[in-house]
């Protein structure tokens, strides 16, 4: 950004409307624009975001349209891959047809290698990008669809970078147009010292995204429209840790620092609870103090909720309870905090039968307030039975973010690799995951893609060749829209994406190079839940000893009870 | 349905399908009826099935049950079809050149099974508890590292100290030590007196160093009872590959001899009758 470009800014809406005396002088909003944002020109029918995207920045119109398409593209169109899973008898015929090479593919899919040998330009592999990013059959692809259009001086996809939620909709540029990215560090801050973004922001949230948070949660179903109106509007919403908490995560990694330290406090135990946390996107660490430090005894994700053993107790009592237990933010946490108020006069006297915790809290008899053995996921979750030494592990290492973390019992495994093979038959011959990983007691935590909740490999990808499956979300990569640019495997905490070079089957297995580039293409690789054949998991089925596990680390009672087995 | 339910459940059924197909033999033998053209199909049949749990575990993605439900499926019918056979030959020592093959090569491969699967259940958990969890492929890496780390730690304090006690003790008892796997046998019999005696010695020599040499002798002892872990997982991680290349040639083997069993006796069916 020139200081002509941040002149300009400043000198157009909303910009020319923010008081630079309400930011600090360490930062200000020059240096917020000069830092944070950056203008980006669009060509007719390029794709500026899609749909179920991680993004970590919002676009604020400064010339032209967009077209927002909230239903009904193609996803072929936005470079999605199209899945189709092989039948029982190509699954069989692999067997003979595999070539003996790893990762040996057919040239003629990939469009690098239909590009002239003598498009020597430095543009080659950029014009590669922007052919992905270009919608085809534009604008007759929006026919089939339900769209809208945004214009000048509008600010779209700030939702999804604050609240690290899959982008909504996918936005086209309709016609030549101009846009301001800003980083959701910049968005960050001018909410925070502009009233005025900050009531925007905050009218569009509970407009578009508070509702539907609210209305997914179970303990709210019993609401009429009018009562979760009363509480849309009562609610707060808060977040707290750091976007790029992956890369702290790393570096705390390394270094041996205390991770409780890195964690910033959501509520703390022994506080008075004056509201229910609701937690909308991320994790958060619950533990109660023991000894000099704290054990960790639950986490939370999306969708569970803390206090409301507390609060229920608390209504009407003579004797109020403080909270039981500290919540911590790990890495990034959106939490929508309601009012006690509001749930002693909204929520409670509506809580769905089964959703009520029980009004009487075991005390702890040491002092220190109701046991923490209680109820905090809706549906009344009674303790998984898991130790917390397990659980410490789990949080620490952030494998709390998976859904289908793959964990075996080494006390079972006979490290026979049939798992290791089984994924090498079905994925060109090179298995897709490491038979290797951290470790507590006799279970090891392998090197395989988990499937994050909170994907953060998907975040920056420039054609969104990672993305999440359509139909069941699994987080896969379009190979023949991968670029290897290794964004994605850069942003991997836990290191499960691999860089491959591929081969060419048609020219015995020679490394496939990129004409115009005179180099070996490379591909992002990783572990896809074998998306494209029956069954499942092949590492799963191929265990002999029942020791490999995929498991959903929000589905705790289901770990326990295969802990336990 | 856990580890133990299952064990039982599978346990009481196979009893029960032994019992009843011991019931029916018997009968028929009682009844003077042979029992060996009845039972030496179905006993045919057993043995291609539990053959064939090689070949699904190369079929990795035609839904065909998982590996673990194979597994159980190959034990306990691989006990039912050592009872089969015991019912097949009559209880006794078959006097034939091939019988008596088969009956030694049958009995091989039920042992080789039976060790194989109690070296799947004991060594894992050993595995564990003993040093860091490595792969198989890598081991010989990690031993040339470990190596290359202690003579880097003996030639650095050799340097400095300017004296060879430690270094002198490298090249007497620790260089064949740190050159290649050791003790294998011990490790498969579990023993610890090796080490235990190299740690010993390397020990004793902690009063003629000096403070600097006590430093490496420290990182040395590290480096011995590193290596030691490192070879005690080659010997169990390689017994947990090994029996199966005892079990499936052998297997192989059987099978080539029951079709020279079956087609014999096929063929002098007419003579006998």
């Amino acid at each position: 950004m020139t200081d002509e470009d941040v002149a300009r800014l400043l000198a157009i809406e909303p910009f020319s409307a923010m008081d630079p005396r309400n930011f600090p002088e360490r930062v200000g909003l020059r240096g917020i624009l000069r830092n944070d944002t950056r203008i980006r020109r669009y060509r007719n029918g390029t794709v500026v975001v899609r749909q179920g995207d991680y993004g970590n920045s919002a676009f604020l119109i400064l010339a032209g349209s967009v077209r927002v398409i909230l239903e009904g593209l193609d996803p072929k169109l936005v470079g999605r891959s199209e899945r189709r899973r092989r039948s029982v008898i190509g699954s069989v015929a692999r067997l003979i047809t595999n070539p003996r090479s790893p990762e040996s593919r057919d040239a003629r899919r990939y469009p690098q290698m239909q590009r002239p040998a003598d498009d020597q330009s430095p543009d080659a592999e950029r014009a590669f990008v922007q052919d992905v990013n270009i919608l085809r059959d534009f604008p007759a692809a929006f026919e089939q669809t339900t769209n809208d259009v945004m214009t000048t001086g509008e600010l779209f996809g700030e939702l999804a970078a604050l609240g690290r939620i899959p982008r909504s909709a996918t936005v086209v540029a309709d016609g030549e147009c101009e846009l301001l990215e800003i980083r959701w560090q910049g968005l960050r801050d001018l909410r925070k010292y502009d009233a005025a973004l900050r009531q925007h922001t905050d009218d569009r949230f509970r407009r578009f995204g508070l509702s539907a948070a609210l209305r997914a949660s179970p303990l709210l179903a019993g609401l009429s429209t009018e009562l979760l109106e009363q509480v849309t509007s009562a609610a707060e919403f808060e977040t707290y840790g750091s976007f790029d908490w992956y890369g702290t995560f790393q570096q705390l990694r390394k270094r041996d620092v205390d991770p409780l330290s890195a964690e910033p406090v959501i509520a703390e135990q022994g506080h008075y609870p004056n509201g229910l946390v609701l937690i909308r996107a991320g994790f958060a660490r619950v533990s109660r103090k023991l000894g000099h430090g704290e054990q960790t005894f639950n986490y939370l994700g999306k969708g569970d909720v803390y206090g409301l053993a507390e609060l229920v107790h608390n209504a009407g009592a003579a004797q109020p309870v403080p909270l039981a237990s500290t919540l911590r933010a790990v890495g990034y946490v959106d939490v929508v905090r309601i009012p006690t108020r509001t749930f002693e006069q909204v929520i409670l006297p509506n809580l769905p039968a089964g959703m009520r915790p029980p009004a009487a809290l075991p005390v702890d008899p040491s002092g220190g307030g109701p046991t923490p053995s209680r109820p905090d996921r809706p549906g009344g979750h009674e303790g998984h039975g898991i130790d917390p030494p397990m659980l410490e592990f789990l949080v620490e290492h952030r494998f709390i973010n998976g859904t289908a973390t793959m964990m075996i019992d080494m006390d079972r495994c006979t490290r026979c690799d049939d798992c290791v093979r089984a994924c090498a038959s079905g994925h060109d011959n090179n298995p897709r995951f490491i038979r290797h990983g951290p470790t507590i007691g006799h279970h090891m935590i392998a090197n395989a893609c988990m499937h994050c909740a909170d994907p953060v490999c998907m975040i920056g990808c420039p054609t969104g060749a990672i993305h999440r499956s359509e139909e069941s979300g699994e987080v896969v990569i379009n190979d023949l829209t991968c670029i290897g640019c290794g964004t994605c495997a850069a942003s991997c905490p836990y290191d499960n994406i691999q860089m491959v070079e591929i081969r060419d089957r048609s020219s015995n297995d020679a490394i496939m190079i990129d004409p115009a580039q005179g180099k070996a293409i490379v591909k992002a690789t990783k572990c896809d839940l074998c998306i494209d054949h029956h069954g499942g998991p092949a590492c799963e089925r191929a265990c002999p000893h029942d020791a490999l596990k995929r498991v959903d680390m929000r589905d705790l009672d289901s770990l326990a009870r295969w802990l336990r087995r | 349905m856990t580890f133990a339910a299952r064990r039982w459940f599978a346990i009481v059924l196979t009893v029960v399908v032994a019992v009843a197909g011991s019931a029916v033999l018997l009968s028929r033998s009682m009844s003077l009826r042979g029992t060996a053209w009845e039972s030496g199909w179905v006993l045919l049949a057993v043995l291609l099935f539990l053959a064939s749990y090689n070949l699904r575990k190369k079929l990795t993605y035609p839904p065909l049950l998982s590996s673990a439900t194979w597994l159980q499926l190959h034990v306990y019918v691989g006990v039912l079809s050592v009872i089969l056979f015991g019912w097949h030959i009559g209880w006794r020592i078959p006097n034939g050149l091939l019988e008596t093959a088969i009956a030694v090569v049958f009995v091989c491969v039920a042992a080789s099974g039976v060790a194989g699967l109690a070296l799947s259940r004991m060594i894992p958990g050993r595995l564990t508890v003993r040093g860091e969890e490595v792969l198989f492929e890598r081991i010989p890496v990690y031993r040339r590292q470990l190596r290359e780390r202690a003579e880097a730690v003996i030639v650095d304090s050799a340097q400095e100290s300017g004296t060879d006690t430690l270094s002198d003790f490298y090249a007497r008892r620790l260089a064949d030590f740190f050159h290649g796997p050791r003790h294998a046998w011990r490790h498969v019999v579990q023993s610890t007196r090796p080490v235990t005696e190299l740690l010993h010695e390397l020990r004793s020599l902690e009063r003629y160093l000096s403070d600097g040499e006590r430093e490496t002798l420290r990182e040395l002892t590290e480096l011995v009872q590193a290596k030691d872990n490192l070879d005690y997982h080659r010997t169990m991680q390689g017994m947990l590959k090994g029996w199966l290349f005892v079990h499936i040639p052998l297997t192989g083997v059987l099978l080539v001899l029951v079709g020279a069993h079956v087609v014999l006796v096929h063929a002098f069916a007419g003579a006998s009758a």
